[in-house]
C-alpha cells in the first residue's frame, strides 16, 4: 500500500506535526517503505493467535490506589512553559 | 596504571580501603573525559560540580569509618533519557529544552545509594530512535576506535564513553538493540536484561513494551556488579516483576555441558568477514571448553521480526511522544494563537526528522482503518516470535549469534534510506520482542579487513527470560579465554 503526500500530511496533522515540503517528501518515502515492510504480515495465518503479552503480567500487581505526597510541586511548576500562581497557562482552547 | 583505567570493582575497593580518594578518581576520570570529548562528543552534559560534591561526600563517609557501598566512588555515566533530579535531561531532543526533572530514575537512585558518582549524561539518538547516535539534536558521537565512524546507537554516547575510559560503567537503554549494538561497535560489554528485571521508572519512554535499561562495562565483572545493584523489584514500574532473585556472582566453569545454539535461518545471511570469523572462532572455543553446540530454528523471527518490531515500536512511540505538548515542560511556543497551533509549533520545531517519521508511521498504523491489519497483526506475530524462542530454549541454554551483520560505517553514510538500515537490526530486535536477555561481548579486533581493520568485533549471547546471571557467567568464562578489551587510545 502506498500513501500520497496529502494523506501523509493529514496523518501528520493528527499527530500535531506540520511538515515542510522537504520533510513531507521524506515522510512519504519513509511511510511507503515502512508499509511495504509491514505488509509482510499478510503472508501469515494469524487466526486464533492471541496478541502478545508477557507471561508474568499477572505477577505485576497494580499499586494500591491511595494518594501519596509528591514533594516536587515547586519544581514541577518551575518546569512549566507558562503559568500564573499554581496554574498552567495555555493559549485559548476554543479557536475562532 | 591511571585511576581512570581501573575497573569499577577496583575503584570501589581502593576507595573503601583508602588507597585513593573518590575525589581523585572523579578528577582523573573527568580529565580523561574532557581530553577526549572534543573528538567524541559522547556527553551532552558533564556534571562537574554535582559529581565532585558527591565524590567529596563519599570521601567524608570513608573518613568517618562508614561504608559508602559496593560502588564507593565509582564514576558513572547515564544515557540522557534517564531522569536525574535537578540535572538537565534531554533525550537528545530540542523538544525538552533545558528541562531538569523533579525526580530521579530508580536506576540512578540505586547506583547513587550504592556509592556511585555521576560524571555526565550521555549523547544518544533522539528519544533513542536510531542506531548511529547521529539523530541527536546535539550532533553525532564518534567511535573511539575510529572517529570517522559511528559508535552505534542509540546508546552510543554511553558506549563510546566507557570504551574511551571516561568511566568504567555507564547505563544505556535498549528497545531494539540500543545497548548491544553500540557495545559491539565500541568493543566493550553490554547487557540488555530480561524485560521486567530492571526498573524503567524515570526512563523517558520510547516503546514501553520493549524498553529496558542495562549496563555497559569493560569487564564482565563490572557488568555483573552493576546488575547486582540494578536487578530488583520497583513498585513504581508496573512491569517490574517481583520475587526474581538472580545470582550475578561470576563463577568459573560455566561452559562445560552448556548447550549453545546457532540459528539455522541466520546461516545464509551475509556477514562482514571478521564477524563470520569470530562466530567460527567462538563456536570452536565453546566446543573445546566442553559445551555442546546445537542448532535451533527461528523461521518466523528471521522473516518477520524486523517488520513486527518497527510496527510495534512506532505505534508505542507515537503514543508515548504525544505528551510533548509545550505545556508542562520543555520547549514553548510563546505567542501561539491557539492550542492546536502551540502543539504543532512545539512538536514540529522540537522533534527531528527520524522521530517525526516514526510518529507519523505509528499514527498511520494505529488509525482505526488500519489498526487491525497492521498494529494488531504485529502483536499477534509477536506472540509467534516469543513462542518460537520458547521452543528453541527447550533444546538450548543460550544462542550464540552476531550483533550486527557489519562493522561500523562512516558517520553520515546511513542517513538517506532509514528503513534500509532497519534490516541490520535483525540480530538484536527479536530479543526485545520476546523480552529476553541479550549480552554483547568483545571478541577481538578485525584483522586484514581494509579500512575497517582494527575495529572491534562483538558477538551476542541470547538466553531465556531470567537467565541474565547465566549469560554473564558464560561471558565471564569467554572473557578469561578471549581477554578483556583495552581502553581506546585517543
Amino acid at each position: 500500500m502506498k500513501l500520497g503526500g496529502e494523506e501523509v500530511r493529514a496523518i501528520a496533522a493528527e499527530a500535531r506535526l506540520s511538515l515542510t515540503d522537504e520533510e513531507l517528501a521524506k515522510a512519504v518515502r519513509y511511510i511507503g517503505s515502512f508499509l511495504d515492510m509491514v505488509d509482510r504480515f499478510k503472508e501469515l495465518d494469524l487466526k486464533g493467535v492471541e496478541p502478545f503479552c508477557f507471561a508474568e503480567a499477572a505477577e505485576c500487581p497494580l499499586r494500591e490506589d491511595s494518594p501519596a505526597a509528591f514533594g516536587g510541586m515547586p519544581e514541577i511548576l518551575a518546569g512549566r512553559t507558562e503559568g500564573v500562581g499554581s496554574f498552567f497557562k495555555v493559549p485559548r482552547i476554543v479557536e475562532e | 596504571m591511571r585511576l581512570y583505567e581501573l575497573s569499577a570493582r577496583d575503584i570501589a575497593s581502593g576507595v573503601r580501603g583508602k588507597k585513593f580518594s573518590a575525589t581523585e578518581v572523579f578528577d582523573e576520570c573527568l580529565s580523561r573525559a574532557v581530553a577526549c570529548d572534543g573528538k567524541l562528543a559522547a556527553l551532552i552534559t558533564t556534571t562537574v560540580e554535582a559529581g565532585r560534591a558527591a565524590a567529596g561526600r563519599i570521601d567524608g563517609r570513608v573518613s568517618r569509618g562508614e561504608d559508602p557501598g559496593p560502588l564507593a566512588g565509582v564514576p558513572v555515566i547515564l544515557k540522557d533519557n534517564m531522569c536525574t533530579h535537578g540535572i538537565r535531561t534531554t533525550a537528545a531532543s530540542r523538544v525538552l529544552g533545558d528541562w531538569a526533572p523533579p525526580y530521579s530514575a530508580t536506576v540512578w537512585e540505586l547506583l547513587s545509594s550504592a556509592g556511585a558518582v555521576l560524571l555526565g549524561k550521555a549523547n544518544m539518538d533522539e528519544f533513542a530512535m536510531g542506531n548511529t547516535t547521529s539523530t541527536s539534536a546535539f550532533g553525532p558521537t564518534a567511535n573511539p576506535w575510529d572517529v570517522s565512524r559511528v559508535p552505534g546507537g542509540s546508546s552510543g554516547g554511553s558506549a563510546a564513553a566507557v570504551a574511551a575510559g571516561y568511566t568504567p560503567v555507564a547505563l544505556g537503554s535498549d528497545t531494539g538493540g540500543s545497548i548491544r549494538q553500540p557495545a559491539s561497535y565500541c568493543g566493550i560489554y553490554g547487557l540488555k536484561p530480561t524485560y521486567g528485571l530492571v526498573s524503567r521508572y524515570g526512563l523517558i519512554a520510547y516503546g514501553s513494551s520493549l524498553d529496558q535499561i542495562g549496563p555497559f562495562a569493560r569487564t564482565v565483572g563490572d557488568a555483573a556488579l552493576a546488575m547486582q545493584i540494578l536487578a530488583r523489584h520497583d513498585p513504581r514500574d508496573s512491569t517490574s516483576v517481583p520475587g526474581k532473585k538472580i545470582d550475578f556472582t561470576c563463577r568459573e566453569g560455566a561452559l562445560k555441558k552448556k548447550r549453545v545454539a546457532l540459528v539455522r535461518e541466520f546461516r545464509g545471511f551475509t556477514l562482514d568477514a571478521p564477524i563470520a570469523d569470530a562466530m567460527k572462532r567462538v563456536t570452536r572455543l565453546f566446543e573445546e571448553a566442553g559445551a555442546e553446540v546445537v542448532e535451533v530454528s527461528l523461521p518466523t523471527v528471521a522473516r518477520y521480526a524486523v517488520a513486527c518490531y518497527y510496527a510495534i515500536a512506532a505505534s508505542e512511540a507515537h503514543t508515548n511522544l504525544a505528551r510533548y505538548d509545550g505545556v508542562r515542560y520543555g520547549r514553548a511556543a510563546p505567542g501561539a494563537a491557539g492550542l492546536k497551533e502551540m502543539y504543532e509549533t512545539v512538536r514540529s520545531e522540537g522533534f527531528g526528522v527520524e522521530v517525526k517519521s516514526r510518529i507519523i508511521a505509528g499514527t498511520c498504523l494505529t488509525e482505526p482503518v488500519r489498526s487491525e491489519e497492521y498494529y494488531v497483526a504485529a502483536t499477534r506475530v509477536r506472540t509467534l516470535i516469543a513462542e518460537e524462542f520458547r521452543r528453541a530454549f527447550e533444546s538450548a541454554d543460550c544462542i550464540l549469534q552476531p550483533v550486527t551483520p557489519s562493522l561500523p560505517e562512516k558517520i553520515g553514510e546511513m542517513d538517506e534510506d532509514a528503513t534500509k538500515g532497519y534490516e541490520s537490526d535483525l540480530y538484536t530486535l527479536p530479543v526485545n520482542m520476546a523480552g529476553l536477555p541479550g549480552f554483547t561481548f568483545w571478541t577481538g579486533r578485525a584483522e586484514n579487513f581494509g579500512e575497517k581493520t582494527g575495529l572491534p568485533v562483538g558477538l551476542q549471547l541470547v538466553g531465556p527470560r531470567w537467565s541474565d546471571g547465566e549469560l554473564l557467567n558464560v561471558g565471564f568464562a569467554l572473557e578469561k579465554i578471549l581477554g578483556a578489551p583495552k581502553i581506546a587510545s585517543l
